[in-house]
């Protein structure tokens, strides 16, 4: 009986780490990346749009789009595992070479996303444009270093 | 009237030795500008615009500015261009009034090299929250080409620049002939003639933002 205990609680431990690392093979990891990425880009250039006056400010679409942009910037960061250096990516094979580093660039990235909300929500179209600007430097940070540029 | 100094200089008028150096400190704060990028994108596309101004404005000039100034003074053939080039490679200094033969293409390859980076940063964007004004009417494939073009293009400008600047130097230690001073201290050039400079830059001025302001309009 208590030999029993003992394995199911083994079963009920390994089947949760199992879910907690749920494996996203290679070919999606690029997929889910670049899909966060492109959400992110919906984002940025509509509030860039706005801090700049090129389309007028509206609060709440503003908030909207920095809240979702925020959410979105942690989930590229998950999508960088080993082997997604190939096929459909311009990821940089440097990523997982010097992976401390990138990583610290998708902290500082993620860091400055938080403040966009904030920046969206005050009504203070300077403090969005610079927010904005802000986690545009840091985009290009992390691009100029690891992504492949066009040719 | 232009007149040669004692060296050999050129004495340039007021209009150009403005464009110059309004040209030089934009190009510079592009470049600068567009490698930080971030909070500074907007900027570096409204100095893309003054210089793509500056530059139809020198276009116009080369054909009704000053007599030094125009494309047919300064513009010679391979012969000419060999010949000066086959001197000054023998250690001869031939003073020139304006541009000599192989600095006048120099100035062609300059604009021209300038001319397409303003043109491709328009059609371009930077896959993060900046695009040129014209990027919207292209297809990506497209805004894709012409950024790598602005992209690869910056380093010929910046190459172009190093050739400019070494020459200007080699001058000075070679022959004696200080180029710097004749692009700072001239003649205005004439009232009239100053007049149509202003002329030509508010057309210039003008043409330019009706490209990035008024068309792109949806």
């Amino acid at each position: 009986m208590k030999t029993q205990w003992k394995w199911i609680a083994a079963a009920l431990c390994a089947s949760a780490i199992a879910h907690a690392q749920q494996p996203v093979k290679p070919e999606n990891q690029v997929k889910f990346r670049k899909s966060a990425y492109q959400v992110m880009n919906y984002s940025l250039d509509t509030l860039e749009a706005m801090g700049q006056g090129k389309q007028p400010y509206a609060k709440d679409e503003a908030a909207k789009l920095a809240d979702i942009l925020l959410q979105v910037s942690i989930l590229p960061q998950r999508f960088f595992g080993e082997g997604t250096g190939g096929g459909e990516t311009r990821a940089k094979p440097e990523i997982w070479t010097h992976r401390a580093d990138f990583d610290k660039k998708m902290d500082a990235m993620i860091r400055e996303a938080q403040k966009l909300p904030a920046a969206a929500r005050s009504g203070d179209i300077a403090a969005l444009k610079k927010a904005v600007g802000d986690v545009d430097e840091a985009c290009k940070s992390c691009h100029d270093e690891y992504r492949v540029k066009r040719k | 009237m232009t007149a040669v100094e004692p060296g050999g200089a050129t004495r340039w008028d007021l209009a150009t030795r403005l464009f110059h150096w309004a040209l030089v400190v934009l190009a510079v704060f592009s470049f600068v500008t567009g490698t930080i990028g971030g909070q500074w994108m907007s900027w570096h596309l409204k100095s893309g615009y003054a210089i793509l101004a500056l530059l139809v404005f020198r276009l116009m000039w080369g054909f009704a500015g000053t007599h030094e100034a125009r494309f047919a003074t300064f513009l010679r053939g391979p012969g000419a261009v060999v010949a000066y080039a086959k001197r000054l490679w023998h250690g001869e200094y031939a003073p020139h009034h304006g541009h000599n033969p192989l600095g006048g293409w120099m100035v062609v390859l300059m604009l021209a090299a300038l001319a397409f980076q303003a043109g491709t940063g328009l059609f371009s964007n930077d896959e993060i929250a900046t695009e040129g004004p014209l990027a919207s009417k292209v297809s990506n494939a497209m805004v894709d080409r012409m950024s790598a073009l602005h992209d690869y293009n910056q380093w010929l400008i910046v190459t172009l620049v190093v050739v400019h600047i070494a020459a200007v130097f080699a001058y000075r230690w070679r022959f004696g002939v200080n180029l710097v001073a004749p692009m700072l201290k001239g003649p205005s050039g004439g009232t009239a003639r100053l007049a149509v400079a202003g002329v030509l830059l508010a057309i210039a001025a003008a043409a330019v933002y009706w490209l990035v302001a008024v068309y792109p309009r949806p």
